[in-house]
């Protein structure tokens, strides 16, 4: 079995921090390698999650709106009943997929904004935040205050 | 592009000329991080021997934040010799001709900046810092602000204060976006359904007050840096750009890793003699996330089309851009708890 790909990126990031950047004397150019090897060490940490966290996001957006869908008016609940599920898609369909989602998704919340229903408005905002945890990179901040010091 | 060899030799020529005096180089480094302007740290020394420590800010031709140096230098101007500490200003040059890209030349100022993401950087002088930077914004929202000065800055339009700032950076977010983000939509949303009341008394607003971006030497701030979003506008802008957690994303109790919340509005309203409106400022803390997020997304929008490929724009919208996102969640939520 050959390497895999984070594995490869997390020690070519650990090779910038530790052998390259010390030889370097300049110290724009050392704070702009070492930025790299960072953001090089969290692509290796996120690598393998990004399709299934995609996956993941694209799926919980399509159960919510199909769940909710009654609420909404007729030509939101057209485009809802429009959505199509590719089964093991490229990443760039997904993709592609998730930015069509969202906008509806975005639809969605302006019409859920102007009801009454607060329980409906906290589960909203509850899926934006799994969607977000999905996503993001912002808990490997400390990556990069190792890589600057 | 040309080496920092070529481009201090093109220094060096023109600032004994400007000065009139034979000067040598003994240093030229380029400061990492600039987000708008690329900055150099020199030292120069003339035929008696005296040294001069001098910071040049030479514009980019694609930054992070598109701004004009002439704003930069009026606002560094506005605050010479005030309680507001400020370089003093040497030169400001719009020719490309000299140094391959207009310019700005300013004394260099002694201490240093830290990371505003680095928890324990004002260790062990939190409070002494934190008095002094929650005052010193006061002591720029106090300035008078009179007729004439407000028409060098660009202030063209009637609307009120919230909606020029907000329709300035919706426009950025409108033009660089590279994906949809809901959570921003409704952040978005929310700003233009319950605007703030127009301020009593127009302020210059900084744009980017922060820690990270002022000087300091242990427990003395000995300058204030990056006035390049400077603007005529609400004081309370400021304010909650200052008070945003992403500066203190690892302690949310210590705006900007100081003093704790109320310590720190209390020093402002103590130092600007304005009184605070609670909504308001909790509007202007979502706008700043918004205003954030403009910038990280338009920082984004220049690596992905390689525009600049400087790291600093791969980690905005990485970093600071799940931050600010989460920051919005967290006030959109809190918010729906009140109701």
């Amino acid at each position: 079995m050959k390497p895999e790909i984070n594995i490869a990126l997390m020690h070519a990031a650990q090779e910038i921090l530790t052998r390259f950047s010390p030889l370097i004397e300049d110290e724009y150019e050392q704070s702009r390698l070492n930025s790299w090897g960072a953001l090089i060490l969290i692509s290796a940490m996120k690598f393998n999650q990004s399709y299934s966290s995609l996956a993941e996001e694209n799926d919980s957006i399509i159960n919510w709106l199909r769940k909710t869908k009654q609420i909404y008016t007729k030509d939101l609940l057209e485009e809802i009943d429009e959505i199509q599920v590719e089964e093991g898609a490229e990443q760039t369909i997904l993709d592609e997929q998730n930015q069509l989602l969202r906008a509806i998704l975005v639809k969605a919340h302006k019409e859920v904004d102007l009801k009454e229903d607060i329980e409906l408005k906290k589960e909203l905002l509850n899926l934006l935040r799994e969607m977000h945890s999905h996503r993001k990179v912002s808990d490997l901040i400390g990556l990069l205050q190792q890589a600057d010091s | 592009m040309e080496s920092n060899k070529e481009l201090s030799s093109q220094f060096i020529s023109y600032y004994s000329k400007f000065t009139n005096k034979k000067l040598s180089l003994l240093s030229f480094e380029r400061v990492f991080g600039g987000a708008s302007r690329e900055t150099f740290r020199i030292l120069v020394k003339d035929e008696t021997g005296s040294e001069e420590k001098l910071i040049l800010r030479r514009t980019q031709e694609s930054s992070l934040i598109e701004t004009s140096q002439s704003t930069e230098y009026l606002a560094y101007s506005a605050y010479q010799g005030t309680l507001v500490p400020v370089p003093a200003m040497i030169d400001i040059n719009e020719d490309e001709g000299t140094l391959g890209a207009p310019f700005m030349l300013m004394q260099q100022l002694d201490g240093a900046a830290a990371s505003p993401f680095t928890p324990d950087a004002y260790s062990p002088h939190e409070e002494e810092l934190g008095e002094q930077f929650w005052s010193i914004l006061g002591e720029i929202a106090k300035k008078d602000i009179n007729d004439d000065f407000i028409d060098q800055f660009d202030n063209a339009t009637e609307d009120p204060c919230w909606k020029k700032e907000l329709d300035k950076w919706i426009k950025v977010i409108k033009e660089d976006s590279i994906s949809i983000e809901p959570i921003l939509d409704a952040g978005i949303r929310k700003l233009y359904e319950n605007p703030p009341k127009e301020p009593k008394k127009k302020s210059l607003v900084h744009g980017d007050y922060r820690n990270g971006n002022f000087l300091f030497k242990e427990n003395k701030i000995t300058g204030i840096l990056d006035w390049e979003m400077a603007h005529i506008g609400d004081p309370l802008e400021d304010l909650g750009w200052a008070l945003s957690p992403i500066w203190s994303w690892q302690d949310r109790d210590k705006p900007a890793y100081l003093l704790d919340r109320q310590a720190s509005l209390s020093i402002w309203e103590g130092s600007s003699g304005l009184t605070i409106d609670k909504n308001d400022l909790k509007w202007w803390e979502l706008f700043a996330c918004v205003k954030g997020m403009a910038i990280w997304i338009s920082a984004g929008n220049e690596f992905k089309t390689g525009k600049n490929v400087d790291p600093i724009n791969l980690f905005s919208p990485w970093i600071p851009g799940d931050i600010h996102l989460e920051i919005i969640l967290d006030i959109l939520e809190e918010d729906l708890n009140e109701t």
